[in-house]
């Protein structure tokens, strides 16, 4: 048993020597403040292991005695100071601790010298007032860790909570230790609360130098979580700047880091969290000066990869702090990873960004040049029609003939910088629809006379008996139906019949246009409704339109609620049929 | 279609003022207007309108939107406050949001019509329905 209790001891003893070896490795490999002071702290504790030592094999003495008391008492005080290192205390709690320091140092050497033969309670209350002092260095950090990592990444929340645990493993040692007194000094006794202490060396050694595993392990509850918000993050991010403020805080939670940045390929800081731009410029011109990625700063270490964005190369970097794991291949990997989808959003952002510049100046312009078109338009609609009707002197034959082509012609203008402007104003959210109750047989009928004058074409209209009531702007349904009228009388050239029918089953009224021209190809349906959209085909190259006539008619349709399809065979026709719901008319009483 | 000279006569008694800035737009409507029989005023600025206003006594006035000294909705403002019992105001713009021929309706406006939407004649023929359409709007209240 006394065997036992002798290897129990040593090896305790050498765990905290190693412990202490390691920290101090760790310093020595990536300096900073806050890591030398925990550094210090558990070499003050290595250092009273070891005294312990030397005593069972060459003696107490009263030096080594008090030397024993004065660097467990330091050490508790760098445990306080490592805490403050970066969760600031304030100067006057500084100050007090020290002089709780030097206080208990003070009656820790009088303990041994001047006290060494008195009562054993006076001897037990010194003892206790170190004791205390030591659970005040320690015990204020230990809950403030633990507090502190309930809002930080899986990494940080784990490693702050090792190192609180292990130092209230290592308290709870030091209390039950100095109360249980002489009833702990039995061998069991002794082997377990060694065994504990050894216990807690891995515990403490994992805070702050954690293996690769171990940190894969802590991250891994969180990764799916992570991946799925950056995946969203890189997807639907409106802009650039917003995509890279997003993702600084999330590589901050990926990698466990305290500052993240993300710079344009411009050199410009898109965005940072928990870092400077002077951080930043520093870190970014230090990493100039070094060819590999992983660099060492004062503060803690420091990882930057490049970003291959479309317009050059960008960087995203982040910054350990005192609970960063340092960053090792594992991290380096992660962060190359997240680079490559932050890159793939940058891009996609700038192309979003360009895009609706684009269209909006599209919009501008449409607008603008409509406006101004019919200033021009105004006047020569005005003369043109004086023309006609003989108001500017007679006309010959050859001029008789002309000014109605030219009145033709110039409505034909006129129709498009309408169908212009309307598209602008719908794009825009312009569009107004003013919806009244009507007869979808009037409207269809106003729109068939007027395209049969304009196509010069016989237009058959069927309508049923009863009227087709609708709640609809009946201007916009008219420009829709004169729209698909002159689409099918233009696309049938060779002067077949042109019909125009009205239904209604189910709810839905519908306004079906048929032509027996030249049909649509299949492939070309979908670019029928879009802006712009016209379909080429040596049949239609010379044929005038904007490509606008048929995406306001759909757009108007579907802001009625309704819709517009189109079957179609080439060689043998196209029908188009618009569908709106059906007037529910209240019921009428009396 | 020839214009008989009967419209010259039933007209002759009607004064318009137009008030637009655009020459070319100015000079065709005084054309067609002329032509049938209308006496025709132009103003090119928002002032020199005011100052016909008071001088002349129009029958109607055809006023535009974009005007070099203020826009044609400031006019309508104004004509409201200086010249309570004004003849009626047709505006002529070539602008035709929704809303801006609401605000032009809101300001007392008999008619808003786009220009390059209507010819001369068709304003032409419009003018005397319009006169009479605000004689019968006026002398409603004064009943």
């Amino acid at each position: 048993v006394i065997l036992a209790e002798r290897i129990a001891v040593n090896l305790t003893a050498l765990g905290f020597l190693l412990l202490g070896i390691a920290t101090a490795a760790e310093w020595y490999r990536h300096r900073g403040r806050a890591r030398a002071m925990l550094t210090l702290a558990l070499i003050f504790l290595a250092v009273v292991a070891i005294i312990g030592r030397v005593q069972d094999m060459i003696g107490t003495s009263t030096a080594l005695d008090a030397l024993t008391i004065v660097c467990f008492l330091i050490s508790g005080f760098f445990v306080l100071l490592f805490r403050a290192a970066f969760l600031p205390l304030s100067r006057p709690a500084l100050r007090a601790a020290a002089a709780v320091l030097v206080i208990s140092c003070v009656v820790g050497v009088a303990d041994v010298t001047v006290f060494a033969n008195s009562a054993q309670a006076i001897t037990s209350i010194l003892a206790l007032e170190l004791v205390a002092a030591w659970t005040i260095f320690t015990g204020e950090p230990i809950v403030r860790f633990w507090l502190d990592s309930r809002n930080l990444p899986s990494v940080q929340k784990a490693r702050m909570r090792a190192l609180s645990f292990g130092f209230t493993v290592l308290l709870a040692v030091v209390v039950v230790s100095a109360l249980g007194g002489t009833a702990l000094q039995n061998p069991a006794a002794v082997i377990a609360t060694q065994l504990i202490a050894l216990a807690v060396v891995p515990v403490v050694y994992v805070s702050f130098a954690p293996p690769a595993l171990l940190r894969r392990m802590w991250r891994l509850g969180e990764e799916v979580e992570l991946r799925r918000a950056i995946q969203d993050l890189v997807n639907f991010s409106p802009t650039r700047k917003v995509l890279a403020e997003k993702a600084v805080g999330w590589a901050n939670r990926l990698l466990g880091a305290d500052g993240a940045f993300i710079v344009d390929a411009d050199g410009a800081l898109l965005a940072s969290s928990g870092i400077d731009a002077d951080g930043v410029d520093r870190i970014l011109s230090a990493r100039e000066e070094q060819a590999d990625g992983a660099i060492n700063e004062d503060r803690g270490a420091v990882l930057v990869v490049a970003l291959h964005l479309s317009d050059g190369v960008g960087a995203m970097g982040v910054k350990g702090g005192p609970f960063t794991p340092l960053f090792g291949s594992d991290e380096i990997n992660q962060l190359e990873g997240y680079a490559v989808a932050v890159t793939a959003g940058l891009d996609r952002a700038r192309v979003t960004e360009r895009l609706a510049i684009i269209e909006k100046n599209k919009t501008q312009f449409l607008n603008l040049a409509s406006h101004e078109l019919r200033g021009p338009l105004t006047v020569v609609r005005g003369y043109v029609s004086m023309l006609e009707a003989g108001l500017l002197g007679p006309l010959n034959d050859r001029g008789r003939k002309a000014a109605p082509v030219m009145s033709a012609k110039v409505g034909e203008m006129n129709a498009l910088i309408e169908q212009m402007i309307e598209a602008a104003r719908l794009e825009d959210g312009r569009l107004m629809l003013r919806p009244a109750e009507a007869d979808l047989c009037h409207i269809a009928s106003a729109a068939v006379d007027s395209a049969r004058v304009d196509g010069m074409r016989e237009i058959v209209l069927e309508c049923p008996d009863q009227p087709v009531l609708v709640q609809v702007d009946s201007e916009r349904v008219q420009t829709i139906l004169a729209n698909l009228l002159s689409n099918a009388i233009k696309y049938s050239p060779n002067g077949s019949p042109v019909s125009c029918e009205v239904t209604i089953r189910g709810g839905v009224a519908r306004v079906s246009v048929k032509d027996s021209g030249i049909g649509i190809a299949k492939e070309d349906l979908p670019i029928l409704f879009t802006r712009f959209g016209r379909v080429s085909t040596p049949q239609t190259v010379h044929l005038p339109g904007t490509g606008l006539g048929l995406f306001l008619a759909r757009q108007l349709a579907r802001l009625h609620g309704g819709e517009i399809t189109v079957d179609s065979v080439p060689e043998r026709g196209s029908t188009f049929t618009l569908h709106l719901p059906q007037f529910a008319a209240p019921t009428l009483t009396g | 279609v020839e214009v008989t000279s009967i419209g010259s006569v039933r007209h002759q008694s009607i004064h318009i003022l137009l008030i637009e800035d655009d020459g070319a737009i100015a000079d065709m409507y005084r054309l067609q207007l002329e032509y049938d029989g209308y006496q025709v005023t132009i103003a090119t600025t928002g002032e020199n309108g005011f100052a016909t206003m008071a001088a002349a006594h129009p029958d109607i006035v055809l006023l535009d939107l974009l005007l070099p000294d203020r826009s044609g909705f400031e006019i309508m403002a104004d004509l409201g406050k200086e010249f309570p019992n004004h003849p009626p105001v047709v505006i002529l713009s070539n602008y035709g949001e929704p809303t801006m021929i609401d605000k032009g309706l809101a300001l007392g406006a008999i008619e808003y019509l786009v220009k390059s939407r209507v010819t001369p004649a068709l304003i032409s023929q419009k003018i005397p329905g319009w006169i009479e359409q605000a004689g019968r709007g006026q002398a409603e209240p004064d009943d």
